[in-house]
């Protein structure tokens, strides 16, 4: 048993030795964990700003200027006032406005005369979410002042409101208040760029001791294949814890000002987990392909439907069942949620070890399948 | 005005100098070889000779055209035809032998009707005309190169360009590709530039150059470059060779062993002198079969060499001669047979390995050599059969019996970013040692491959011998009684590979460890106690080198070289009347089995097609002419 | 230009094409999976968000009111809680995403006309999510008030129903959306999705197809052959613009047979617009397969220049309006951006060559680019 450990420390202590003396692998690490971790962070918000619009106003009224006033930054952006109808439309088809409101003749008339009238909205919504978070809001503004006319029509004030019968909901929005898109976006980048890599490095490290021809000197020797791969695993694991610290510490909380709510240590204790389960699924795809050129082609078809079906990148309610069934066994749909979890929520084990425990089922399955398709490749 | 000249050319890659101070030219009609060991700057010198790579210092003019830029370079392209390094890696493995020629004929342009002819002629003449439809991919490795021969040479280019055409092929294959090279010089008239790493096939330029370490040593004919390397060959057997070897190391450089006979090169001295000498140094030994010889370009090359280039290897502490025979069977192989798919690599193949014994095996690429040792070190299960290292099966090999093997493949399996002393400690840790133990072993490895003051190197910048004493070296770190080393010598200069032997002899006969080893390079089978030869899956031959050797004299007959003043026609009149007839240069290779009738004959032959023969003399086979002899007779089967 | 030569270096390369097997699954099975799996898998809509409801009231208005959010498309009843703190387990362990807390005398104070207040909690994790949902409960929250005002109206004004909910809601909205009438994000996506794929394969292609020739020495038959750059470039990257028109074609047809996404503008234009696009983005792949020499490095690469733009920059998810003024100039400068507005103009508004002219020619000129960079950068006599 003493000499086992050895052996595994011996074999670990090379592949560190081997990571510190590859500058381009490095590089790699430093720009993924700071650089991209920053660009996505900063730089990515879903949501509606400054959505371009054209009004036509045919009223022009004292009604329909209040109406139209309370369209405004930062989510509207009213380009031109028109007073007739004629243009405007093919403004929109040529795709220069998102949005065309539209306020009908004689609107002031008919809301003093109690008449209930209606103004018209035109939607460009080729981008879907563009389109629906925009109308909503359109919504919402329109409702907001039909709301206070017919308040002040029927002459009812605030101390009457309270008299009134009406649900108020209190919207209250947990884990991040704000919607401060760089605390989602640069979370999820860190566990896209540790997936990527968990994924890739030990593959990478694994072919490249077969290209070089020094997988068959370690096949010869004593080393049972547990013991020559997973060492790799467990180097390019600590490569990655550090380099999650290093973003956590570097990035996420001093420049995005993410308020951690769970315990660290089991966050990145769940990491670790996380990326032994994913080393095991690339060291089956090494072990599967004989160069480098195939194992980036190979772990390109595969991440790419792991990332974008995770979750990381769009709701995940929202896929067909079929895809949401499958996503189960993306090992990614379990670290977002874990990951989240811990950071956001300040989920604590309780809560968490299942998931914990399915991620981890996953992994020794995987590595299980690398370790046994290892002896196959020398034939 | 020569064809092509080389002035001072020199070549950087950053900030590491590959070459530089090169000159030399080339005339029309010439055989041309660069020879040096890996890393010698051949590539570099090639490429742009071809137009293919910018260089810093120096020019290179080709038909008068100065290659100095690229609008220079593309001037001359049409006119030169170049073969980059690599087995069949110019070429496109998913085309067929047909489609590959005729890409190569469309982006040069030849006429169609041209083409016909040409390419059934030049197919018929490299025996490709049956594989045509073949995919590239599919073909074995003498039929890759000479398919890339066929597709440099389909433009009829006056200047061929080839680097390192014949590495990592059989010498069965290399000897077609020289007679094809040859005959299509002399019919089209062309001349060539041409690099290898093998310095027995120097004999077959016109002219020749060494390279070695970006440096051009010398260069001239084989015969003026023998000239300028005056001296004795002194070869003899000895009851015990260990002793003697080491008895002329203290006086003498170059001594080498092979089994139980001894070799040494005297620069400068006269075949009575050099008797004289080595005598005096034996003190008395009692040798047998005692001969001198005239040096080989091998030993010119040596000599020319940059002096403590090399720090003299350590005497190695004497031993008693070859192993005691009795010894047991350590490794064994019994009928094993393993199939990939349909395809059969190895057919029935047996041998048994003693203790203290090196055992080569030689065979073509694709032989099943490489598959044998998979199978006896456990790496690849056996069909059928069964293969027994040190009384263990090792298809089901235990963790415990792998501890007693050592391992070291052709790609020196070192980690080349982790320094000599990491290696070690990596395989010595890998083995279970530890502590004292490993820094004992540590000691002894870095000892053993001449490595002290290269422990902090990273294993890749070291130069090609020393990284291949250490993989060697790690290789027993653990102390295996059984070593396999797979073409451990590929592209290392020859004074690399004579140590790198000396230890091997050292290692069997001192530490009695056993030694299963394949190679190409057949003057390195003399070194081996046992010798086998594969051909297609099959053991074909197995005894010692001296017995094959008989064995081939007593079937095909002496081996003579002769002197000619035109090669060529006097290999077309010979052929039909001898066997083993090829071409070495200027001079010619042919088995007779009456050598004492023969030159009267063959000065009459030659004498009616009005060629003179200059010389003639009687030649020891070495282990390539038994290997082609054996292996002629099997294809030709 | 030699055309022979070009038609050997062609003929060559789309004979490798179709014989290698890895090649030939890259050049058409890739766009075609990647086209399927993320036109089912990703999409924006916001639906069958989970929730969680603690009803203190238990009465018949408060499950009418849960029922509002049940019986839409955008929620799913998970159940019922006991408590808050069972709410706030299930959200930490995002089993749902929305939580109502209904609290008691719910039914009671309604009736007695007066307010009541009821807690959602949302989670935040995903700031899209959020923000679409916020609008939901909004939207559903504002008809049933509007609906209590109309029936408070009638009870207390003795107005009739319809002139109630005419005093309600004196101002209707009445939204158009157009060119996605049904607000479906597939059909969006499917058509950017062609963007996305034919930013990524082509590239990859090429990257790899002249790299190939790099590592495996072959290169040196074309460095040492007479043939010229131009020929050379034209020839290898021929056969790959080649197989990728044929993708847009294939492409073309999953997007409307498969997907079902509409096209409302002019094939030809469109086709022609394509191809423009798939030679500039070829021209990416010249341009990393000069610059790197090793498969792993161009793999690498071109992943880093085309996948990440055509994701963040070109307006398929994230909208590009939306974005800092520099981040929107920066996304003007990659051909994605404006492929896009090619394809869902075409695909979504009909539009052709009168709207579109403008995105053609800036592809045409970065096409133009690429290559004339390509062809100047390639050397036949290179310094290593």
């Amino acid at each position: 048993m003493r000499d086992w450990l050895r052996r595994l420390r011996v074999m670990t202590t090379k592949e560190l030795l081997q990571l510190s003396r590859d500058p381009v692998l490095l590089i790699i690490l430093a720009w993924f964990f700071t650089a991209d971790i920053y660009i996505a962070g900063s730089g990515i918000s879903m949501e509606v700003k400054r959505a371009s619009m054209t009004v036509v106003d045919l009223d022009q009224s004292e009604a329909s200027r209040e109406l139209i006033s309370r369209f405004r930054a930062p989510r509207f952006q009213v380009k031109e006032l028109l007073f007739a109808e004629k243009e405007a439309a093919a403004r929109l088809d040529r795709g220069e406005r998102m949005l065309l409101l539209e306020i009908p003749p004689h609107f002031e008339r008919d809301l003093e005369a109690g008449r209930s009238t209606e103004v018209q909205l035109q939607a460009d919504t080729t981008h879907t979410v563009l389109g629906i978070l925009a109308t909503g809001y359109a919504a919402r503004i329109v409702g907001g002042y039909a709301t206070d006319r017919a308040l002040e029509k029927l002459g009812i004030d605030d101390l009457q409101l309270a008299a009134m019968p009406r649900v108020e909901a209190r919207r209250r929005v947990w884990y991040n208040p704000n919607q401060k898109d760089p605390w989602f976006m640069s979370i999820s980048e860190l566990m896209t760029v540790i997936t990527m890599l968990s994924f890739m490095l030990p593959a990478a490290a694994a072919v490249r001791e077969k290209e070089r021809g020094t997988i068959e000197q370690l096949a010869v020797s004593p080393l049972s294949p547990f013991q020559i791969l997973f060492p790799k695993v467990i180097a390019m694991t600590l490569a990655i814890l550090a380099g999650t610290a290093v973003a956590l510490f570097g990035i996420l909380l001093p420049v995005f000002e993410i308020p951690v709510k769970g315990s660290l240590p089991l966050f990145f204790s769940v990491t670790a987990l996380y990326a032994l389960a994913v080393s095991g699924l690339g060291l089956v795809i090494a072990t599967l392909s004989r160069n480098l050129g195939q194992v980036s082609m190979l772990v390109i078809v595969v991440l790419m439907p792991m990332l974008l079906l995770s979750g990381a990148w769009t709701p995940p309610e929202a896929m067909p069942w079929l895809l949401r069934e499958l996503m189960v066994i993306s090992p990614l749909y379990w670290f977002i949620e874990l990951g989240y979890g811990i950071l956001l929520k300040g989920a604590g084990v309780a809560l968490l070890w299942k998931k914990a425990a399915a991620l981890g089922l996953l992994g020794a399955g995987l590595f299980g399948l690398g370790a046994k398709l290892f002896r196959r490749q020398f034939r | 005005m020569a064809l092509l000249e080389v002035r001072n050319f020199g070549k950087r890659y950053r900030k590491r100098r590959a070459v530089a101070g090169v000159s030399f030219s080339l005339e029309r009609g010439e055989l041309f070889g660069l020879i040096g060991p890996d890393g010698a700057g051949k590539s570099s010198l090639m490429k742009a000779v071809a137009g293919v790579l910018a260089y810093e210092e120096g020019l290179v003019t080709a038909f008068g055209v100065p290659l100095d830029s690229e609008g220079n370079a593309e001037r001359v392209k049409g006119r030169m035809g170049f073969m980059p390094q690599g087995l069949g890696l110019n070429l496109y493995p998913d085309l067929s032998v047909e489609e590959n020629v005729d890409f190569f004929a469309r982006l040069r342009e030849v006429p169609v009707e041209v083409l016909r002819e040409r390419k059934g002629r030049l197919l018929a003449m490299t025996r490709l005309e049956p594989f045509r439809d073949r995919a590239m991919k599919k073909l074995s490795g003498g039929m890759k190169q000479k398919l890339g021969l066929v597709c440099t040479l389909i433009h009829q280019p006056e200047l061929v360009i080839l680097d390192e055409p014949t590495t990592g092929v059989d010498p069965l294959s290399r000897r077609d590709f020289w007679a094809i090279l040859a005959e299509l010089l002399e019919e089209q008239g062309c001349s060539a530039l041409v690099s290898t790493a093998y310095l027995d096939e120097a004999s077959r330029f016109h002219r020749l150059a060494f390279l070695h370490q970006g440096q051009l040593l010398d260069e001239g004919t084989p015969e003026a470059l023998l000239a300028r390397a005056p001296g004795t060959v002194v070869q003899f057997r000895a009851s015990s060779p260990a002793t003697a070897a080491a008895r002329l190391k203290r006086r003498f450089a170059g001594v080498e062993s092979y089994g139980d006979r001894v070799r040494l090169f005297l620069a400068d001295t006269a075949p009575q002198e050099a008797r004289r000498q080595v005598a005096q140094a034996l003190g008395g030994l009692e040798v047998s079969e005692l001969e001198t010889l005239e040096p080989e370009l091998e030993d010119a090359f040596i000599r020319l060499l940059p002096a403590a280039q090399e720090r003299p290897s350590p005497i190695l502490p004497g031993a008693p001669g070859p192993a005691a025979r009795a010894a047991r069977t350590l490794i064994e192989a019994r009928e094993l047979v393993r199939d990939f798919g349909s395809f059969r690599a190895v057919d029935g193949v047996s041998f048994q390995v003693r203790e203290g014994e090196i055992f080569g095996l030689l065979g073509a690429n694709g032989a099943g050599k490489t598959t044998v040792i998979k199978m006896l070190t456990g790496l690849l299960p056996p069909t059928a059969g069964e293969g027994r290292v040190a009384g263990a099966d090792m298809g089901a090999s235990s963790l415990a019996i792998r501890q007693r093997i050592g391992y070291m493949s052709q790609a020196f399996s070192l980690y080349r970013d982790m320094t000599v002393r990491e290696n070690i400690r990596l395989y010595g840790g890998i083995y279970g040692l530890h502590g004292r133990e490993l820094a004992a072993r540590m000691a002894w490895v870095l000892e053993m491959a001449g490595l002290e003051g290269a422990e902090g190197e990273r294993a890749g910048r070291l130069p090609m011998g020393m990284r291949q004493r250490l993989a060697l070296g790690c290789a027993l770190v653990h102390r295996p009684p059984v070593l396999f080393l797979d073409e451990p010598t590929s592209g290392v200069d020859p004074l690399g590979r004579r140590r790198f032997w000396e230890l091997l002899t050292w290692l069997s006969r001192g530490e009695s460890v056993t030694i299963l080893i394949t190679t190409h390079y057949m003057s390195e089978a003399e070194h081996c106690d046992r010798v086998a030869l594969m051909h297609a899956g099959r053991l074909v031959a197995d005894d010692t080198p001296d017995r094959l050797r008989q064995a081939l004299e007593k079937e095909a007959g002496r081996l003579l070289e002769l002197r000619v003043d035109r090669p060529m026609a006097a290999l077309r009149v010979l052929r039909p009347h001898f066997t083993g007839v090829s071409l070495h240069g200027s001079r010619l290779h042919l088995f007779a089995k009456r050598p004492k009738e023969a030159p009267s004959l063959i000065r009459s032959l030659l004498g009616r097609a009005g060629i003179a023969l200059q010389g003639v003399r009687q030649r020891s086979p070495g282990m390539e002419d038994v290997f082609l002899y054996r292996m002629g007779a099997l294809e030709e089967r | 230009m030699n055309r022979a030569r070009i038609l050997a270096v062609a003929g060559k390369e789309w004979r490798e094409i179709l014989r290698d097997r890895l090649f030939f699954t890259m050049a058409f099975g890739v766009p075609l999976l990647i086209m399927l799996v993320l036109g089912y898998g990703l999409s924006l809509d916001v639906e069958n968000i989970p929730f969680a409801v603690v009803d203190h009231d238990r009465s018949e208005l408060s499950r009418d009111y849960i029922h509002r959010f049940s019986d839409s498309r955008y929620f799913h009843l998970l159940g019922y809680a006991e408590n808050e703190g069972g709410l706030s387990r299930l959200l930490a362990a995002s089993r749902i995403r929305l939580a109502l807390v209904i609290p008691d005398r719910f039914q009671e104070r309604l009736l007695a006309d007066r307010p009541v207040e009821v807690q959602a909690l949302v989670d935040g994790m995903f700031p899209y999510r959020a923000q679409t949902l916020k609008g939901y409960l909004d939207a559903i929250g504002a008809e049933w008030n509007r609906e209590l005002l109309v029936a408070f109206l009638g009870r207390t004004r003795g107005v009739t129903p319809e002139r109630a909910a005419e005093l309600a809601a004196p101002v209707r909205l009445q939204t158009r959306y157009l060119f996605n009438q049904a607000l479906k994000s597939d059909w969006s996506m499917a058509s950017g999705l062609m963007m996305l794929v034919l930013m990524v394969s082509p590239p990859f292609l090429t990257a790899l197809g002249v790299v190939r020739e790099k590592e495996s020495g072959s290169i040196y038959n074309i460095y040492a052959s007479t043939v010229s750059r131009g020929e050379f470039i034209l020839g290898k990257l021929i056969p790959y613009v080649g197989v990728s028109c044929f993708n847009i074609l294939v492409l073309w047809w999953i997007a409307t047979a498969v997907f079902h996404a509409p096209f409302k503008g002019d094939p030809f234009f469109y086709y022609l617009a394509s191809v423009v696009y798939v030679i500039c983005t070829a021209g990416i792949g010249l341009l990393v397969s000069i610059l790197v020499r090793t498969q792993v490095a161009a793999v690498l690469l071109t992943m880093v220049i085309t996948f990440i733009p055509a994701m963040l920059y070109s307006g398929l998810l994230v909208p590009v309006e939306s974005m800092s003024a520099e981040a929107r100039f920066q996304a003007r400068l990659f051909p994605p951006y404006w492929y896009l507005q090619i394809a869902w103009g075409a695909f979504l508004k009909g539009l052709g060559w009168r709207s579109l002219w403008l995105p053609v020619a800036l592809l045409a000129g970065y096409a133009a680019l690429l290559w004339t960079l390509g062809l100047a950068l390639f050397h036949k006599r290179p310094t290593r």
